[in-house]
């Protein structure tokens, strides 16, 4: 909502600053979000008096002007020639600055000199063009006055961010309305006085209201013998400086009235209207309809209608008909004011996306009570600058007459809830200064009639919260409650959460976040099998672009698609993880299925390019020792690593499937060709998913701690030829199955395959570290648990000791 | 005996006045002093010596020895203090070569923000509360007090999915979810991601929130401003101006946003606030009646505020992002500087 400083002025005598103003404004919920100072600035650019004009002596079309200020008399060359010597013209004075940023300062002009310039409207801001410079009536004002002051011009437009419950504000008389009840002061309303023709309102035209539920109020005038024309230069000057374009005196006038009290107003061309009758009704479905911007719309039986005794001639409160528009050789109108149900207005302009200065007002509901004051002052107006005769009476068709109920209100419960102490009296202030109708209760408490332009006060609350605004939200004291509530400890899938993203974080991981929505055809992407469950995405019904219409099912596409975007900007050694929700359908009914996920993906060089290391690329198991990390620190036992039946978008070779007992809680692997291309990555990338909810189920929430042991230890190496296909982790197995507590730590710590190792098979080095809890181990006792290790070996796996 | 002992006492002192290295001085206490060495011997010889000369000879070699300790024990101290600061001279690394850096690993700056709010709450004595983001209508809007048709939902532009189900638009569902499960008292924020059908360069449709909830007996705005007060003091600093001025917002009443005082420009004025000097990071108010109509608690008997926040916007004032896209970027060049 944009309103001025001085149209406001005119409701309300307010001392207040254009600063001070906006400040209130805000503080009183209606938020200035900004202002616009016209002329600001522009002091000195001022009312000048042209006392002498001569040839320039070195240029055929330039004049030096002697130009009288009010202080001085200055010398001023100007190359315009609509004016002569006695002019009152616009001196922008040295150290002017013109719209633009334009300075103005002393320069000499073909040898001579200029002190200042001679100011054309366009140059002023105040006209797109103009031909020469601004020529001013001559007594317009003492020389040396502030141009915008004289002209009037000097205001300040305030743009208004309007909370939707406070429809009452969407005119200027509304704020105007509210700048009074904070300030104590009385609103002046718009006086007008209603002078009638002979000829009777209804023997012009007659009004059917047929659906009164969606229209409960209709009135109207008629004004014969009006002359359309442009509007006087004040209505122009008003109407642009709130942003709204001028058509006509009379379309003008509805505008004005309307931004004035916030009622719509409708002008039809009463000659155009077909058979003298207004019928108020739903449209039928399908019916067309062709309204002012000239877009023909299809309507329905939900839509209102204003219609002649043929057709509609306008879609009611949202937009005129162009069949009966007003033209410039109009001259009988019909000017209609009513009230709308506001749902309804609602829902035709939300369907046919037309949306209205008319339909904004109706849609959050207008004053009820003011549709025939809007009426009667437009009417008054459109006499006074348009011509013509006003008929005799109004129709009215208020069949409804709403009442409206009595509020009970309880002062103590409002100083409880809000946390202050005033007294009955200055709150039975407050609402008496927002034209509230208060009688006081045997009780104590009061009945409070709000008045009818406050659709929003209907509860308790809603006065106190008016209780609480008036007096000032800064006058609120700023109070600790006593907590009556220990807070719960966080749950433990918050503090596995906030483990886990340490741990990775730790790591030198880097946490990227994704958009939740991805496109269809990422599934297809990674290649996933035509009845993987991760295929059935719950789809956005209105997607505001097709890559993000469908809920992720997996974290991976975002994380590659992250990958190749860094690697464009050559970002190549990288380490992401991505810790979210992904979204499955729920079961019939039920509600979709939520799991956080964690998905990691690391690719270039291990330590980056370093002067001190060797330059080696990451592989398979820098993705796995992440993941092996993740589930020590949760603990999670029974772990294993399967590789049958991995995951289609990894490398068959290179991947497994991560299991904890038989649960599958993620996998590892490095990245398929193909789905590599898919996603444009030039390089391997590995990574890893987990399962969160599963991690949290399977974590063991009390470790047991065990006192190391205070004896020696003793480490046996074995180095062995196993063929290709025995998995190491076989070989460890093994070794633990011996069940021994003196077996400390199993460690793989050479894997060599080359010369000296036959083709089809590799060599294993594992380190065997003995201790005892309980004393030293003798050497005996190290060999022969150690020969019973190596003999099981030999004899279970049937490896050769080398 | 005594001149054997004068020439052996002459002999040491001199191959130790001689000697270059820790290595000869100490060969010279083995031949010396050691098990086989000179003076040893010597000692054994005592038991050929008379009753009466043993005590007098062996408290020389005694002397003899002590002395030959000392001199050998301090030369052998100068000798190794030679080779440390000879080592000392001559070693010598390059200490401007950059070190071998564990690699460093960051949270996204939405992690951080959430995290820092919630550990400032969980100080205020807020448990953290979470809800789905795939929700019904009715947690989303009508339980909070946004009829079906009502202009407030224009506020917020709506994704929706199948099964007349949408993206949850704010996290205010999770007041709902958790009154509904809970009786008062109630102390929680939730924090979690929201959606909007939105996107330029002030809007993501994809964002997150924080919501606070404290309902309990007589809670007054009062406790709201300063709930608030403590908490944008806590995030911003010490001495940072909070203002609450009246708002709108259909499950709240009396409704307020808040605002704090630029940090940018310390409320003179600047870009970032629009000249105002004050930033608008939150809204907030007392929990409206209608909302505790729909979990079935008794407005009589208990009253309460909530509050919800926007969290890039935090982020973006905390650290200087001007351009919120960046936050979903993902561009680690970016995210490597939290």
């Amino acid at each position: 909502m944009i309103v001025t400083y001085n149209w406001l002025k005119e409701f309300v005598d307010f001392d207040e600053t254009p600063d001070e103003l906006a400040e209130l404004l805000t503080m009183l919920g209606l938020e200035v979000e900004s202002m616009a100072k016209l002329g600001a600035g522009l002091d000195d650019v001022v009312v000048a008096l042209v006392e002498e004009k001569r040839q320039h002596p070195n240029a055929d079309k330039l004049s030096i002007c002697r130009v009288n200020n009010g202080k001085d008399v200055l010398d001023v060359v100007c190359g315009a020639q609509n004016f002569k010597q006695g002019d009152t013209v616009v001196l922008a004075q040295i150290g002017a600055v013109l719209p633009g940023d334009f300075k103005i300062k002393k320069s000499k002009i073909r040898g001579e000199e200029s002190c200042g310039m001679l100011c054309s409207e366009k140059e002023l801001g105040l006209a797109d063009e103009s031909a020469g410079i601004m020529v001013l009536p001559p007594s317009i004002a003492p020389i040396g006055t502030p141009v915008f002051t004289a002209l009037g011009l000097k205001d300040t437009i305030f743009e208004i961010g309007l909370t939707p419950n406070r429809s009452d504000c969407l005119s200027v008389m509304g704020i105007a309305r509210d700048i009074a009840a904070k300030l104590n002061l009385k609103l002046k309303y718009p006086q007008c006085t209603i002078v009638e023709g002979p000829e009777k309102v209804e023997s012009v035209i007659s009004v059917t209201v047929e659906d009164a539920d969606l229209c409960p109020r209709y009135a109207a005038r008629y004004i014969s013998g009006c002359t359309i024309a442009p509007s006087p230069e004040w209505l122009v000057k008003r109407l642009n400086a709130i942003d709204v374009r001028s058509i006509n005196n009379v379309v003008d006038i509805t505008n004005l009235i309307m931004m004035e009290s916030g009622q719509p107003l409708h002008a039809f061309d009463c000659r155009r209207l077909s058979g003298q009758r207004i019928i108020v009704r739903t449209a039928e479905d399908g019916e067309q309809f062709t309204a002012l911007d000239n877009q023909q719309r299809v309507l329905t039986s939900a839509d209102l209608v204003i219609c002649d005794a043929e057709r509609p001639v306008a879609l009611a409160g949202v937009m005129g008909g162009l069949n009966s528009e007003i033209e410039n050789t109009t001259t009988a109108i019909l000017l209609e004011s009513a009230f709308f149900k506001p749902a309804a207005i609602r829902k035709t302009s939300k369907r046919l996306g037309l949306h209205t200065e008319s339909s904004h007002r109706f849609e959050r509901g207008i004053d009820i009570d003011g549709v025939g004051r809007a009426l009667d002052r437009a009417a008054c107006l459109i006499v006074e600058l348009a011509g013509g005769v006003l008929a005799q009476g109004c129709i009215d068709i208020f069949p409804g007459k709403c009442d409206r109920k009595a509020i009970t209100f309880r002062p103590e419960k409002a100083n409880e809830l809000i946390g202050i102490d005033l007294s009955r009296d200055i709150i039975i202030d407050i609402l008496t200064r927002l034209e509230c109708l208060v009688s006081p209760c045997a009780d104590g408490s009061v009945s409070v009639i709000p008045p009818h332009y406050r659709i929003d006060l209907e509860r308790e609350i809603d006065l106190i919260e008016e209780i609480a605004r008036l007096n000032g939200y800064d006058k609120i004291p700023a109070t600790m409650s006593i907590a009556r509530v220990i807070s719960d400890r966080p749950t433990r899938h918050q503090e596995t959460e906030k483990r886990v993203r340490d741990l990775l974080v730790n790591n030198g991981m880097t946490e990227i976040i994704n958009f939740s929505f991805t496109a269809p055809e990422a599934a297809g992407k990674l290649l996933l099998n035509d009845d993987d469950p991760r295929r059935i995405a719950i789809k956005l019904a209105n997607p505001l672009v097709d890559e993000q219409s469908v809920m992720r099912t997996t974290l991976l596409p975002g994380l590659l698609e992250t990958t190749a975007k860094n690697m464009n900007f050559r970002s190549l050694d990288l380490k992401l993880f991505e810790m979210r929700r992904v979204y499955f359908p729920g079961d019939g009914e039920g509600m979709p299925r939520e799991p956080l996920c964690i998905v990691g993906a690391i690719t270039g060089s291990r330590d980056g390019d370093g002067w001190s290391r060797p330059n080696e690329p990451v592989d398979f198991f820098d993705a796995k020792g992440i993941v092996e990390t993740v589930l020590d620190v949760l603990d999670i036992g029974g772990v294993s690593w399967v590789v049958e039946n991995t995951e289609p978008y990894y490398h068959p070779g290179k991947s497994c499937r991560v299991f904890a007992g038989r649960e599958q809680i993620g996998s590892v692997g490095e990245l398929h060709p193909l789905v590599q291309k898919n996603f444009e990555i030039e390089k391997p990338v590995f990574c890893f998913e987990l399962n969160f909810e599963k991690l949290v189920q399977l974590s063991r929430a009390k470790k047991t701690i065990m006192a190391p042991s205070r004896f020696p230890d003793s480490s046996r190496d074995i180095a062995m030829l196993i063929p290709e296909e025995l998995a190491a982790a076989k070989i460890v197995e093994c070794i633990r199955a011996e069940k021994s507590k003196e077996i400390e730590n199993v460690q793989i710590f050479d894997v060599y395959r080359g010369k000296g190792v036959p083709e089809g098979y590799k060599s294993i080095a594992v380190r065997i570290r003995y201790r005892s809890f309980e004393r030293t181990l003798a050497e005996e006792d190290i060999a022969s648990l150690h020969n019973k290790i190596v003999a099981n070996l030999i004899d279970k796996l049937k490896v050769t000791v080398r | 005996m005594r001149e054997q002992l004068e020439q052996l006492r002459n002999g040491a002192l001199q191959a130790i006045a001689t000697a270059s290295t820790v290595e000869q001085l100490q060969d010279i206490r083995i031949s010396m002093l050691g098990r086989k060495g000179e003076l040893t011997a010597l000692m054994k010889g005592l038991g050929s010596l008379s009753a009466a000369e043993r005590p007098i000879v062996g408290q020389l070699v005694n002397t003899v020895r002590d002395e030959i300790e000392s001199v050998l024990g301090a030369a052998i101290a100068s000798a190794q203090e030679k080779v440390i600061a000879a080592r000392l001279q001559s070693e010598r690394i390059d200490t401007s070569l950059p070190g071998r850096r564990p690699q460093k690993g960051t949270k996204h700056p939405v992690s951080l923000v959430i995290e820092e709010i919630c550990s400032i709450f969980a100080g205020l004595g807020f448990a953290v509360a979470e809800g789905p983001e795939i929700e019904h209508d009715w947690y989303n809007f009508e339980a909070l007090n946004f009829p079906p048709e009502h202009p407030a939902r224009d506020m917020q532009d709506t994704f929706f999915v199948e099964n007349d189900m949408l993206l949850r638009t704010h996290t205010s569902p999770v007041q709902i979810r958790t009154m509904l499960k809970q009786k008062p008292p109630v102390r929680i924020i939730a924090p979690g991601t929201v959606y909007r059908c939105d996107s330029d360069a002030t809007h993501s449709p994809m964002f997150h929130q924080i919501e606070g909830l404290m309902v309990d007996t007589k809670v007054t705005f009062g406790d709201l401003k300063g709930i608030l007060t403590v908490f944008t003091n806590q995030l911003f600093g010490q001495k940072t101006g909070v203002r609450l001025r009246p708002s709108y917002f259909p499950f709240t009443e009396p409704s307020a946003e808040v605002d704090i005082a630029c940090v940018i420009c310390g409320g003179k004025g600047c870009r970032v606030c629009k000249n105002s000097g004050w930033l608008e990071i939150l809204g907030a108010g007392m929990v409206d009646p209608e909302v505790y109509r729909h979990v079935q608690y008794d407005p009589e008997n208990i009253s309460g505020f909530a509050f919800g926040m926007g969290i890039e916007r935090i982020a973006m004032l905390k650290y200087g992002i001007s351009d919120m896209r960046l936050l979903f970027e993902n561009d680690v060049r970016f995210l490597r500087q939290f």
